[in-house]
Formats: structure tokens, sequence, C-alpha cells
């Protein structure tokens, strides 16, 4: 009962198990997966999948990419299209625009498009020839590249890669379009040159470079000789003042060496030289006392003698002179002394004879009018004597007056008399007529000639008259004869 | 049938596009970046490289008609 139970729950589930595992296994073998770097071509079996181009017409197979897809084993064909990179080393001889043959070495890389119209063109050629596709596209692309070539200068190939992938582009996209591949990227790797012309073409930039390389060398190889020479020449001249003042400071030491030498005969010879200043200064002195001795010994006397002989010279002159002095005075004043006496004698005789005439005329007036003043003037006379008076003062100042007068000889000091006594006398005569003849004139003044003629004479009129000057004479000879 | 969904798209010159060369331009589509051959669309113009052109027209084969965008 449980056996059959239990052999009845087995059986369908394993029936069951067994189906699951076939679904799944079939599943397995008609589902197909497109990986990322290829597509899927399915082909047979027509239906709703099959491609359509844009023009609606049907390609006749299936392209798959990305993504998995239910295919009927046995109906439907399934090819995988690689769509990796591929690349094709191309070398090529080939002529540039200038004609130069050059040998090309380069790479192309390529790949088949991605979109369904280059993997319908790839898959239409390719897809039994993948392991040939870089073969034909070799094959393909050196022509490209040989018109490539032929369309550039080798300049332009060298330095213009824009240009270079530009012309890849025209000359080979419609080609590579029909083929269904991409042109990623073209490479030139190499140019050679069999006739030299990219050297030439570097050659005058190498020369060039040369020559400024070797000019530099050059001019710093003359520069450093400049320096060099400067420096040596700098060298020298260092050499030279070191030498120069190496001999100037030897022909200091020499030149002190030479002082040092001469110092002993020059300090004797200073030495000497105070010796002989010092002698010469004796001598100088000796001869000064020897001058002095001269001086006092023989000098001096002779000097002195000199001057006793103009002494007594100069006595004798001056005797001389006064005598001839003395006597020329005398002459003098003896002729002036003749003179005086003439003109005193003269003047004597002319006042005689004035008075004479003067007295008689007066005489004849006074008796005219004595007779007339007679009365008044003894009623006055009797009233007041004034006159009297005068009178006699005036006759006490005669000696006075007289002294006065005899006063003009007080100042000759040699009264020479030639006339002797007689000569004295007169002098003295006419010194006391002088003061007879002042007194008359004063007592004129004072007194009226009547009353005078009348009065008493006051004692004086005795004293002027001649006859008593002798009684005078002895006072005043005292004065006049002082050097007779 | 896959260049037309590509018109109305912007693309990046990345070769020089004008009469009488082919013209490229980058593109960004399937989640990467493909070029494609690039012509003027008035087949006058020239476009150097580096600018931003807009997709006018597609041509089967990988080929775009392209015309310059001005600055924005």
């Amino acid at each position: 009962m449980n056996l059959a139970a239990s052999s009845v729950i087995i059986v369908p589930a394993a029936v069951v198990v067994g189906v699951i595992i076939v679904v799944i296994l079939l599943f397995k073998a008609m589902w197909r997966v497109a990986e990322p770097n290829e597509a899927l071509i399915i082909s047979g079996l027509r239906d709703k999948g099959i491609a359509k181009d844009s023009s609606g017409d049907e390609m006749g197979f299936r392209i798959v990419t990305g993504k998995g897809t239910l295919v009927v084993p046995g109906v439907q064909a399934v090819r995988r299209l690689s769509l990796d990179l591929h690349q094709a080393d191309l070398q090529v001889d080939c002529v540039t625009h200038q004609g130069i043959p050059v040998h090309v070495s380069g790479t192309v890389i390529f790949k088949i498009g991605d979109d369904p119209g280059s993997i319908t063109n790839a898959a239409r050629r390719f897809l039994d020839q993948q392991d040939k596709m870089d073969q034909r596209v070799h094959n393909v692309f050196a022509g490209h590249l040989r018109s490539i070539v032929g369309s550039m200068t080798v300049e332009d190939m060298i330095r213009d890669r824009e240009q270079l992938t530009a012309r890849t582009r025209e000359a080979s996209g419609s080609e590579m379009t029909k083929l269904g591949l991409i042109i990623d990227s073209l490479q030139i790797q190499e140019i050679d040159d069999p006739t030299g012309y990219i050297k030439n073409l570097a050659m005058p930039h190498t020369a060039a470079v040369a020559s400024a390389a070797r000019i530099a060398q050059a001019d710093a190889d003359r520069e450093a000789t400049e320096r060099e020479q400067q420096a040596n020449a700098l060298k020298a001249e260092a050499q030279r003042n070191a030498a120069i003042k190496e001999a100037g400071f030897q022909a200091e030491v020499d030149k002190a060496n030479a002082e040092a030498a001469q110092a002993g005969p020059l300090a004797q010879a200073s030495a000497r030289q105070n010796v002989v200043e010092q002698e010469t200064r004796t001598a100088q002195l000796e001869a000064a006392k020897q001058q002095q001795v001269l001086v006092a010994t023989v000098i001096r006397p002779a000097e002195a003698k000199r001057d006793a002989d103009i002494a007594t010279a100069q006595a004798a002159s001056r005797v001389a002179e006064l005598t001839a002095e003395g006597q020329a005075k005398r002459t003098t004043l003896e002729a002036e002394a003749k003179a005086t006496a003439t003109r005193a004698t003269g003047l004597a005789e002319a006042d005689a004879t004035k008075a004479r005439g003067m007295a008689e005329g007066e005489a004849i007036e006074a008796r005219g009018l004595a007779e007339a003043k007679t009365i008044k003037a003894r009623a006055e006379a009797l009233a007041t004597n004034p006159e009297a008076v005068a009178m006699q003062s005036l006759a006490e100042h005669w000696p006075d007056v007289v002294r006065e007068a005899a006063g003009a000889f007080a100042h000759v000091k040699n009264f020479t008399v030639l006339d002797g006594a007689a000569g004295v006398n007169r002098a003295l005569m006419e010194v006391a007529s002088t003061g007879m003849a002042s007194f008359e004139f004063l007592r004129g003044l004072f007194v009226p000639k009547g009353v005078a003629a009348d009065a008493p004479p006051p004692p004086m009129p005795q004293a002027a008259s001649p006859a008593d000057l002798t009684l005078v004479s002895p006072a005043t000879s005292d004065n006049g004869s002082t050097e007779h | 049938m896959s260049e037309q969904r590509l018109v109305g798209k912007t693309a990046t010159v990345t070769g020089r596009v004008g009469p009488g060369t082919v013209g490229e331009v980058s593109v960004h589509v399937r989640g990467g970046t493909e070029t494609y051959f690039a012509r003027p669309a008035d087949g006058a113009e020239v476009i150097e490289k580096g600018q931003q052109v807009l997709i006018v027209s597609a041509a089967p084969a990988r080929t775009l008609y392209v015309t310059a965008i001005g600055v924005f």
C-alpha cells in the first residue's frame, strides 16, 4: 500500500524533472548571445525579425548585436562576425608629389563598422575570410597609400598630419565603405629616402646649426683667449708693479743704508762746522777787541786832537770875527754919534732961532695983553692962587722930568765922547735945554702968559736956567759918563 | 536605418568639412562614439575642425550631411 502509493508519486515527479531538464537543454541549444565585440548573422527561417534596409528591401538575414536571440537549430544558420580591431602593416615604394622616390612603411588600423549597413557589407564579403581580411585590406590600402603619398610632398608627410588623415579619408573613404570597414588610424612610421632628399632637406639647418655651433665655439674660444690674455696682462702688470715696489723699497733701504753710513762723517763734519763757527766767532771777537783797542789808542786821541784844533781854530776865528765886529760897530757908532751931533747942533740952532722969534713975538703980545689982564689977574690971584699951587707941584716933579729926559742916555752902553769934557758938557746942556723947553711948554699949558709974567716965579725957573745947569751936571754925569 | 536616427543630433567635426573633400564628424551613438564621413549640407560650407555641427540628413554607408551651428 505505502510502496504503491510512493511509486505513484515518484514516477510523475521524475517525468516532470526530465521534461524540465529537456526543456532547459533545448533552450540552451537554441539561444545564442552576441558579445559586445561581435555580431550574429542569422539566416534561414524567415521571420519578422529579418532586417530590412532603409528602402524596405529585405536583406535575407538577420543581424544581432549586443543581445541574445533564439535560433532554431537545423533551420537557421548562425555565424559570428568579429568587430575587433585589425591592423595591417604596409610597405610601399612610391613617388611623392615632387617626384621623389621614397619607401614608406606605415600601419593602418581598421575595424568593421558598428552600424548594420557596415556589418551587412562586411558580412557579405568577409564572413568566411575573416582571417584573410588583413591581407585584403593591405592590398587595397597599398594602392591608396601610393596615391596619398603621390599627392603630398615629403615635408607635408613629415609635418602635416591633418592633411595626411584628410587625404586618407578622401582616397579610401568610399572604398572602405564598400567593404564595411572604418579606418581608425593611418600611421606613416618611416620614410626611407634613397636619394637623400630628407637629409639634404635638413642640410641647411644642420649646416646653420653647425655653423652657429662653430661660431659659438670660436666666440667662446676667442673670449676665453681674450680673458686669458687679459689675465696674463694683469699678471704681468702685477708683477711689474711688484718689481717696481720692490725696487722702490730696495732704493729706500739703500738710501737708508747710505745715510746710515754717512751719518758718522756727517756728524763729524757737523761737529767740525760748529768748531769752525766757534773759532770764527772767537776770531771776530778778537778782531773787535783789536779794533776797540785801536779806537781807544789811536782814533780817540786823534779825534780829541782834531777837536782841540777845531776848537782852537774856531776860537781864533771867533776872536777875529768879534774884533772885526767891534771895529765895525765902533765905526758905525762913531758915524752915528757924529750924525746925531750934527743933527742936534742943527736942531738946536733952529730951535734957538725959532725961540728967539717966538720970544720976540710973545714979548710984544704979552706986553699988549699984560696991561689988559693985569687988573683981572690980580683980582683973581688975590681970590685964589691955584697957579701957585700948580707951579709948586711942577717944581716938585722937575727932577723927574729931567731924569726922564736923561733916560734917553740910559740905554747907551758905550757913550763915547769925542770932544772930551767940553763934549760932555755940551751933551748935558742939550739935555737940560730939552728939559727946559719941556718946562716952558708945560708952564705954558698951565699958566696964562700975563699971570706968569707978573706972578712971583716959582723956584723952578732958576733950576732951568743955563747958569744952574752946571750945578746939576755932576748928578747927571753919573749916568752919562759911566763908560768914559 | 540607423543613420536616419542620427538626423537632428549634434556632432563635433574631427576632420575639415568642405566641398571637394571628405570631412569627418564624431557622434555619440549607441552609448559610444563613432566617426562618420561628413559633407556640407548646402554643398559649399566650410567647417573647420573642432566646431559643432547639426546633422541635417544622412546617407547610407556612413555619410552625414551637416551644417555649422552658430554661436550659441
